[in-house]
């Protein structure tokens, strides 16, 4: 149970700390916002996990997996907002990116922290359990802590560097592996079918840093060829659009 | 109709086709329940390189999550409910899972074999 609670704070915890290193540094607002939004996302999180049974029953029984494969959808689309954005010159009109992170952040607070409540909801009910589950909530949470720190001095020295296009690439980067790796929710409930193994690098990474890569950037060990694909899509498609948008809005501006 | 219309009508449909081919295709059923804790049958045995549905009825009082690394599933399965999930096709080979909120009594194994030919009846 120590070692489960330790894997359920790098799987559905960690995702949410890098989430909001990345939107920090990336947007440089108030502490107000990042209190807002997790204020917002742990009550719809409760709101989520009052309803699950209602949720679990609706389209034959696989609410839970769309509800959840929907969420990582809204987070991916989102990200793409904050990249449009940054295309955007203009100084005004900037609170709606507010707006956008902080969605962001509430969503990935329902997706992921409902698993949490779950989690810990079943463990409450075993009075034996509860000190192994304390340890390896102090233990996790000493995880996802120290590696936010480091990627908080990661971003903001990429951000110095690099400017804010860094930064939301790292966002970027983080949702397409996320909505990547929501994609064996839909083969579970049989909406998609499974597909051969594109590769198998499970030999090469660790398994403390698989965990740890496939937070960052969704790696999979043995990625179906599903998988590859969307991730090469997901990730390329709107750099490409960003990109052309940009060559587009210069050559217009030195038209005139 | 317009041309385009139709084009747009006919991707749908492709698409839909495709998309509930899954849906309509016959998949081969496996039950497991799951009582004080423990998964009946612990260990079942599924044909190679098919997609099979395992049915999970939960008898206890409490929720189990079914969870499994190797199958790459985890799904919560509430008090008295039950709970359906879909694996493969897999290659030949154990695959273990667990009952996340109770490791150490729910345990099972899922062999995946080749299916062996039936002999045909003589008589």
């Amino acid at each position: 149970m120590l070692i489960n609670t330790v894997i359920l704070f790098l799987r559905d915890a960690l995702p949410i700390f890098v989430l909001v290193v990345y939107l920090y540094v990336h947007l440089t607002a108030t502490n107000l916002w990042l209190l807002l939004c997790a204020g917002v996302g742990a009550l719809l999180s409760l709101i989520y996990i009052n309803q699950i049974h209602l949720i679990s029953q609706l389209f034959d029984g696989n609410g839970i997996e769309l509800s959840l494969w929907i969420c990582q959808v809204f987070v991916y689309l989102l990200a793409l907002v904050l990249g449009y954005g940054l295309n955007r010159n203009r100084s005004s009109n900037k609170n709606y990116l507010y707006w956008t992170a902080g969605l962001m952040v509430s969503l990935t607070l329902v997706s992921k922290g409902s698993n949490f409540v779950l989690y810990f909801d079943g463990y409450f009910s075993q009075s034996n359990a509860i000190q192994s589950m304390l340890l390896g909530t102090f233990l996790g949470l000493g995880i996802c802590l120290s590696l936010a720190i480091l990627l908080y001095l990661t971003a903001q020295w990429l951000k110095q560097q690099l400017g804010p296009w860094s930064t939301w690439l790292l966002v970027h980067i983080y949702v397409t592996g996320q909505l990547v790796n929501a994609l064996p929710l839909l083969v579970q409930v049989d909406f998609l079918d499974s597909s051969a193994t594109a590769w198998s690098s499970q030999y090469f990474v660790s398994i403390e840093f698989d965990r740890l890569f496939n937070v960052l950037f969704g790696y999979q060990a043995a990625p179906s060829i599903a998988q590859v694909i969307v991730y090469a899509l997901a990730l390329l498609t709107p750099l490409l659009i960003f990109y052309w948008l940009k060559l587009h809005s210069a050559s217009h501006s030195g038209i005139k | 109709m317009n041309k385009p219309v139709n084009k747009v009508i006919g991707s749908i449909v492709l698409f839909l086709g495709l998309f509930c081919q899954s849906l309509l295709a016959a998949v081969a059923e496996y039950h497991i329940q799951l009582k004080d804790h423990l998964f009946f049958p612990s260990q079942i045995t599924i044909p190679a390189n098919q997609k099979v549905k395992l049915v999970i009825n939960n008898q206890d009082n409490t929720p189990e999550e079914f969870d499994s690394f190797s199958l790459n599933r985890d799904k919560v399965i509430f008090a008295n409910n039950k709970a359906i999930i879909f694996v493969g096709p897999l290659k030949p080979g154990e695959y273990k899972f667990f009952g996340e909120y109770n490791p150490n009594t729910a345990r099972g194994i899922v062999i995946v074999e080749h299916q062996k030919q039936k002999a045909a009846d003589v008589n």
